[in-house]
C-alpha cells in the first residue's frame, strides 16, 4: 500500500489520485482530484478546505484497530479509529483549518442477509459518527448503507463530491 | 430467456487453460511427482519461471544471502506451494479479464479472484487443513462464470438482471429470473468444460447456495461461500451485483463465524492479497476502475 500524503500539485491539468483500499491521500491545489473505487462495507471519507484547496480522502475497511495492533501500526488507514486522525492530521499539515472543513462519507453497505449478526458496514458507520461526534466534526453529507458498491470522487477545484452507485453518478456535495 | 445449454455452447470460444497449467495441475496432484519433470515444464514458460523464482527467493521462503535457481526453487517450494503459484499465475491470467456484464475492470476481477482464494485458504487453515489448496483453487475460480455471461451479453447483462431486483432479492435469484441461470451455475459448467475435479466444479456452482448438512454437503463449498462473503465485506472486486448476496446460517455455524472473527479474516485476507501482489511484482492494485 502506498499512502500518498502531502502531495502538492500546482499543474494545470487535473490529476485523479486513486486511493486504494486501506489507503488515504491528502493533496493541495485546485487542479487535483481524488477517487476511490469499490466501497463495499468499507467507508470513504472526504475532507476539503475551500480556502486553501486542501483536500483528502480515506478508504477504511474496519472500525476498530484493537483487533490487531500490529496491523494498525503497519496499515493505519485500514481502521476508522487510526485512519481518520491520520487524514485530518495531514490535512492540517498542508494548511487546512478544522473550522473550514467540509466532510462527507460514502459506503458502509451490507450483504443482503447475514442474520443481523455481523453488520460490518453498520459498525463502520457507527464508529465513524462516534469519532466525529467526540471531535466536534459535522458530516456535511453522506451516502451510506444499502447493498451496493460505490465509487467516491472529490474535486479540489470546488470541493464537489460525487458518488457513483450502480452506474449512476450523483453529486453528494454541494447539496 | 436463455437456457444453460445455450450458454454452454458459447464456452468453446472462451480461452482454454494454458497447456502448461493443465499438465502441471495434473502432475502436482500426484504425491510421487518427479520434480525434475515439473522443472522441465516450468522452465519453458518464462513468466511462470519468474514467478517461481520470486516466491522461492521471497522473504517468506528464501534464505538470506542465498539465491536459488529454478530447479532448487521448485524442490524447495514443494508440490502444494507450486500448485498455488501455477494457479495464481496462469489460471489467474484466464479469470482476470475485464467484465462489463458486472462492471468490473481486469484489476477488479483479479482482486475478486485472489481475495476469495486467500480467504478460502485462511478459513481452510482453521477448519479444513488437509484441503487448503483445493479451497484456494475453488475460491480463485468461483466467479469465472461472470466472464461467460460477459462474453454472451456484455454490459446489458446487469441491466437486464436489475429489472428483477427488489430490496429483498439476491442478485443470483434475479439472474435466474432474467436468464434462467446464474453466474455460479455457468461457472460450474465452465470448470467441467475445463475438466477440473468435480468437487471444484460443484463448489463454484454452489458458492452462493451451499447445500445444508446432508447428502450433498461439502465443507469445501461452505468455505468458498464464506470466503465470497468476506471478499464482499472487504470491497475487493465488487461489481454491479454489489453486496446482494446472503450468508447461509449453517455456514456461519459450521465455521464459528463471529463478528470479531469476520473482521480478523477481512484484515488477514487484505494482507495476503497485498503480499501476493508484491511477490508477483504487480502494482499495488489501486486501480479498481469499472469496466464501463
Amino acid at each position: 500500500m502506498t499512502s500518498m500524503t502531502g502531495q502538492v500539485s500546482s499543474g494545470t491539468s487535473p490529476k485523479a489520485h486513486v486511493v486504494g483500499v486501506a489507503d488515504y491521500a491528502v493533496l493541495r491545489g485546485p487542479t487535483n482530484e481524488i477517487i476511490t473505487h469499490a466501497l463495499g462495507s468499507c467507508i470513504g471519507v472526504t475532507i476539503f478546505d475551500p480556502t486553501t484547496h486542501v483536500g483528502g480522502m480515506l478508504h477504511f475497511m474496519l472500525p476498530d484497530s484493537k483487533i490487531n495492533n500490529d496491523k494498525a501500526s503497519d496499515s493505519p488507514a485500514m481502521f476508522a479509529d487510526t485512519g481518520i486522525p491520520l487524514l485530518f492530521k495531514h490535512a492540517y499539515e498542508l494548511g487546512a483549518k478544522k473550522e473550514n472543513l467540509i466532510v462527507c462519507a460514502a459506503g458502509g453497505a451490507e450483504v443482503l442477509s447475514d442474520g443481523g449478526h455481523f453488520k460490518i458496514g453498520s459498525r463502520n458507520r457507527t464508529v465513524l459518527r462516534k469519532i466525529f461526534w467526540k471531535n466536534n466534526v459535522l458530516l456535511s453529507a453522506d451516502d451510506t448503507g444499502g447493498n451496493n458498491s460505490r465509487t467516491l470522487h472529490l474535486s479540489l477545484a470546488d470541493g464537489t463530491v460525487t458518488v457513483r452507485n450502480r452506474g449512476k453518478g450523483e453529486v453528494l456535495w454541494p447539496i | 430467456m436463455a437456457d444453460l445449454n445455450t450458454l454452454i455452447s458459447e464456452l468453446e470460444s472462451l480461452p482454454t487453460l494454458p497447456s502448461t497449467s493443465s499438465r502441471l495441475v495434473a502432475m502436482l496432484g500426484d504425491r510421487d511427482v518427479d520434480m525434475g519433470e515439473v522443472s522441465d515444464i516450468v522452465r519453458i514458460d518464462e513468466s511462470l519461471s519468474l514467478a517461481v523464482l520470486r516466491y522461492a527467493n521471497s522473504v517468506a521462503y528464501g534464505t538470506p544471502g542465498r539465491e536459488f535457481n529454478l530447479r532448487e526453487s521448485i524442490i524447495r517450494l514443494g508440490s502444494d506451494a507450486l500448485l498455488k503459484i501455477v494457479l495464481q499465475q496462469q489460471v489467474g491470467q484466464v479469470v482476470t479479464r475485464s467484465c462489463k456484464a458486472f462492471d468490473m475492470s481486469r484489476e477488479a476481477m483479479w482482486r475478486n479472484a485472489i481475495g476469495g482464494a486467500v480467504a478460502a485458504e485462511n478459513l481452510a487453515r482453521q477448519h479444513y487443513p488437509d484441503d487448503r489448496d483445493i479451497c484456494f483453487v475453488a475460491g480463485l475460480l468461483r466467479d469465472v462464470g461472470k466472464l461467460v455471461l460477459d462474453q454472451k451479453y456484455g454490459e446489458s447483462y446487469a441491466e437486464s438482471v436489475s429489472k428483477y431486483l427488489t430490496p429483498e432479492t439476491t442478485f443470483v435469484d434475479a439472474e435466474r429470473m432474467a436468464f434462467g441461470t446464474d453466474h455460479a451455475e455457468v461457472g460450474g459448467a465452465l470448470c467441467r468444460h475445463w475438466q477440473l475435479p468435480e468437487r471444484i466444479s460443484l463448489a463454484v456452482q454452489h458458492h452462493h447456495t451451499p447445500p445444508e448438512p446432508g447428502d450433498r454437503h461439502d465443507m469445501l463449498i461452505d468455505i468458498v461461500h464464506a470466503a465470497d462473503i468476506i471478499s464482499l465485506w472487504s470491497g475487493l472486486g465488487i461489481g454491479q451485483d454489489g453486496l446482494r448476496y446472503e450468508l447461509a446460517p449453517h455456514v456461519k455455524t459450521a465455521l464459528s463465524l463471529s463478528r470479531r472473527k469476520a473482521e480478523r479474516e477481512i484484515a488477514a485476507m487484505w494482507d495476503a492479497v497485498r503480499s501476493i501482489e508484491e511477490t508477483l511484482g504487480m502494482s499495488t492494485g489501486k486501480d479498481e476502475r469499472s469496466a464501463a
